[in-house]
């Protein structure tokens, strides 16, 4: 895997971690730890932009952080199982690898 | 009112998507500045209309305007690739997010 995507998908991570704590934060500390997974998602998009399409890099940071924020909310915090919930999370997935395959293309072809 | 601070968030996002491009294109300080502002701007009125508005609804159409106004800017402004596999891509992806934060 590219350094660009593992970029996208390290900030994906950490606006999952943000979205958790905007939700749960019950001090201070949880607070300023939101703060900064919210300047590091940040971050990491910026630096995934350097090379793939703002486009696409947003496109897959939302569709990431939002598969990540229902599989933790069933998971960890006891929202309730749908089986629709699931059935999107994978066409998603199918979007974001789909996504991935035809910017690689593009980027060996044009560059 | 709250609907319209919703869009307002949702165009202030789609800058927010295009001031990446700008600032990744020329790195100084203006761009930054630039990039701070619309993206502190999109989460101000986004908490507004969420006070409101359900926040499903409130994510999925500030998402749905940010990210497709984002690349479609990028397509107009900043070369971005008009593949129409990217463009039905990026669509499953937005559509699936719409559909989770609808039935979330």
């Amino acid at each position: 895997m590219s350094k660009d995507w593992l970029n996208v998908f390290i900030g994906a991570f950490f606006e999952i971690l943000w979205v958790i704590g905007m939700k749960h934060s019950q001090n201070w500390l949880e607070l300023l730890l939101t703060a900064v997974a919210i300047v590091l998602s940040f971050y990491f998009l910026i630096k995934a932009g350097e090379s793939i399409p703002v486009g696409t890099s947003y496109a897959v940071f939302v569709g990431l952080g939002t598969a990540g924020t229902v599989f933790t909310g069933i998971l960890l915090f006891g929202e309730p199982f749908k089986v629709t919930k699931i059935l999107l999370v994978f066409i998603l997935l199918a979007g974001v690898m789909g996504l991935k395959m035809v910017t690689r293309e593009k980027g060996a072809s044009e560059k | 009112m709250s609907w319209f601070y919703l869009i307002i968030a949702g165009i202030f996002e789609m800058l927010g998507v295009g001031s990446i491009s700008q600032f990744n294109q020329k790195k100084n300080f203006s761009s930054l500045i630039w990039l701070i502002s619309v993206f502190s701007g999109s989460f101000i009125f986004l908490y507004f209309a969420m006070r409101v508005l359900p926040m499903g609804i409130s994510y999925a159409i500030w998402t749905g305007i940010g990210a497709a106004g984002g690349a479609i800017l990028g397509m107009i402004f900043y070369g971005e690739s008009k593949d129409w596999r990217r463009i039905a891509c990026i669509a499953i992806i937005l559509g699936s997010v719409i559909g989770l934060k609808l039935i979330g």
